[in-house]
């Protein structure tokens, strides 16, 4: 599942945009995980059957680098340590590799449930 | 509370809906339709896509984009099966679920097959839903996506269901091993790859994407239709497949040669045997067309035109001391080859015995020993068969795409008829003596202990 977000109400507001940019990147920074060398997806819970789904889909390179990066940051927190400043995530490294994926399951899903729940009107 | 007057409304709504709501163009089951019956297909070329149609009266049509891209002109094995798989999935505009269920509520049927030659998108629908059917066959045949997880999650569990189900029905693996003999490349690939074929190596959706391109250029297809005429399926066609693309770099497997031997694979699952010859290409090829392996096919039999009865044909005749083996002559015809089989199915030792008896009787139309009165029921059933097979819905939309992508002629079965009506004993003797006389393919599958070579069988391969 997706985690819920305001962006499309932000992204239609071009003042709001320009006004949150500066916070979003202060928040990302601030979140703590990049310094732990995770990217934001990293985070979404993965304990439910969309996700799992979602996980599957991923490229190989994409999904061994995902459980890598979750090993590492583990490892850190155990450590309590963060990575060497070079290592950790750099914000533009820090994309959506994950959500995309989730939110097209969550379309193919919505689109089952429609036509299951369809009302059909008969040609006149 | 439904009030009284909402329901008064809703009833003369209901009587007035029933009475005249529909269109004057509706047809129902008794009025005369529109159409000829002639059996003969119209072609034209829209937009430099070939387009073919018959107007048989119905209220049903058949549509078919039929395109030049069987196992005989992949690039790679398993290319022409993942094609057919990925045939009415995900594509640009909508989802392959909508696809299915939007065609199910207009009562439509969709199926995607391949042959060795061809790969077919089929749709079976109301008469007055051809424009939603074309536009999605052109949408199917250009913006489907191929996506990598579909090929993951759909293509390649039920290609490896395919495949396994495959290696056990040992009558498809005689058949693909004797075109393999035959043919070596082009004919001779598999239909369905074996299981122990490495497809990982060549199979994945990006090579199905490029293989694509190349199948449903539009060069490379035909659309045919049954029960749409000829101006309205152009119209469509003409609108709806602009954005097929045009490229010019046409499959070619190369002309076919016949090469002949003998291949032997062991099979828990059953017995199989095929003897191959050369065979008549189809009559859509033109000069490779040859009526008098019809009427061989014919003479020797095979199944049975009567019920409950093992019939009167040659091989029947052989048959009938060997009981639970199943013979089948047939022609399997390709747009520039054939390949004449006599196939036998059933108990190890049946096949030996019954084998040896067919040969014996082909032996004999060879030396010219069969009655006047066979060949004239010969050239009767052969010509019955041929008609019939231009007049059934399925063959024919087949053959007419397949004959007008192979840039033949369409199907017309009323010179197929006079063509297998001037058959006569002499040309039969000559060809089943060059058949015999040539080199021969065999194939058994099974238990090869009890199987008889071709050596046994007195044939030379």
């Amino acid at each position: 599942m997706s985690a819920p977000s305001l962006i499309n109400f932000i992204l239609k507001r071009p003042w709001l945009k320009r006004a949150l940019t500066p916070v979003a990147a202060w928040w990302g920074n601030a979140a703590g995980y990049r310094q732990l060398g995770l990217r934001n997806d990293d985070l979404i819970p993965e304990e439910s059957e969309i996700v799992q789904q979602a996980l599957k889909r991923l490229p190989e390179k994409e999904s061994y680098d995902r459980i890598f990066r979750i090993r590492r940051a583990l490892q850190l927190s155990l450590q309590h340590q963060l990575l060497p400043k070079a290592e950790q995530t750099k914000p533009e490294e820090d994309y959506h590799y994950l959500s995309p994926i989730i939110r097209q399951i969550e379309v193919e899903i919505k689109e089952r449930n429609d036509l299951d729940s369809l009302k059909v009107n008969k040609r006149k | 509370m439904i009030s009284r007057s909402a329901l008064g409304r809703n009833a003369q709504h209901a009587l007035r809906r029933q009475c005249c709501a529909q269109p004057a163009n509706r047809r129902g089951f008794a009025a005369a339709a529109s159409g000829s019956t002639s059996f003969s297909y119209e072609t034209s070329e829209v937009d430099s896509v070939k387009v073919a149609s018959r107007d048989v009266a119905g209220p049903t049509t058949r549509l078919a984009v039929v395109a030049k891209a069987g196992t005989r002109y992949q690039p790679a094995p398993g290319l022409t099966t993942g094609l057919e798989y990925f045939a009415f999935k995900n594509t640009e505009r909508r989802s392959g679920l909508r696809i299915v269920r939007e065609s199910e509520l207009l009562g439509g049927q969709l199926l995607a097959y391949h042959t060795r030659e061809a790969v077919v998108l089929e749709a079976k629908f109301l008469r007055e839903d051809l424009p939603y059917f074309t536009e999605l066959l052109g949408e199917v045949i250009s913006q489907t996506q191929y996506s990598t997880h579909e090929f993951n999650e759909e293509i390649e569990p039920t290609l490896h269901l395919r495949q396994h189900h495959h290696s056990a029905v040992v009558s498809e693996l005689a058949l693909d091993s004797a075109h393999s003999v035959a043919f070596h490349k082009g004919l001779g690939a598999p239909v369905f790859p074996s299981s122990a074929t490495p497809l990982d190596k060549y199979m994945n959706e990006e090579s199905i994407y490029a293989f694509s391109k190349s199948a449903y250029a539009k060069s490379n297809i035909a659309v045919v239709a049954n029960g749409a005429s000829q101006a309205e399926l152009s119209k469509w066609v003409g609108q709806f497949f602009t954005e097929v693309p045009n490229t010019s770099a046409a499959l070619s497997g190369g002309a076919t040669k016949y090469y002949g031997g003998e291949e032997r694979i062991t099979n828990p699952h059953g017995n199989s045997l095929v003897i191959a010859f050369p065979g008549s290409s189809s009559f859509t090829a033109g000069t490779s067309y040859k009526p008098e392996i019809a009427v061989l096919a014919a003479l020797l039999g095979g199944k049975s035109t009567i019920k409950w009865s093992p019939g009167f044909s040659l091989l029947s005749k052989a048959a009938a001391g060997f009981p639970g083996v199943s013979i089948l002559a047939s022609n399997l015809a390709y747009s520039d080859a054939g390949l004449f089989i006599i196939q036998f199915d059933g108990s190890a030792e049946a096949i030996r015995g019954a084998s040896i008896e067919a040969v014996k009787a082909l032996k004999n139309i060879a030396t010219g020993s069969i009655s006047k009165e066979d060949i004239t029921k010969a050239v009767a059933l052969a010509k019955y068969q041929a008609l019939e097979a231009g007049q059934d819905i399925e063959a024919g939309l087949v053959s007419t795409g397949s004959g007008l992508v192979h840039g033949g002629k369409a199907f017309q079965i009323d010179e197929i008829g006079k063509s297998v009506q001037a058959v006569s004993g002499d040309k039969l003797k000559a060809v089943s003596k060059a058949l015999l006389d040539g080199k021969v393919s065999v194939s058994a599958v099974g238990d090869l202990h009890v199987l008889p070579f071709a050596e046994d069988l007195g044939l030379n391969v």
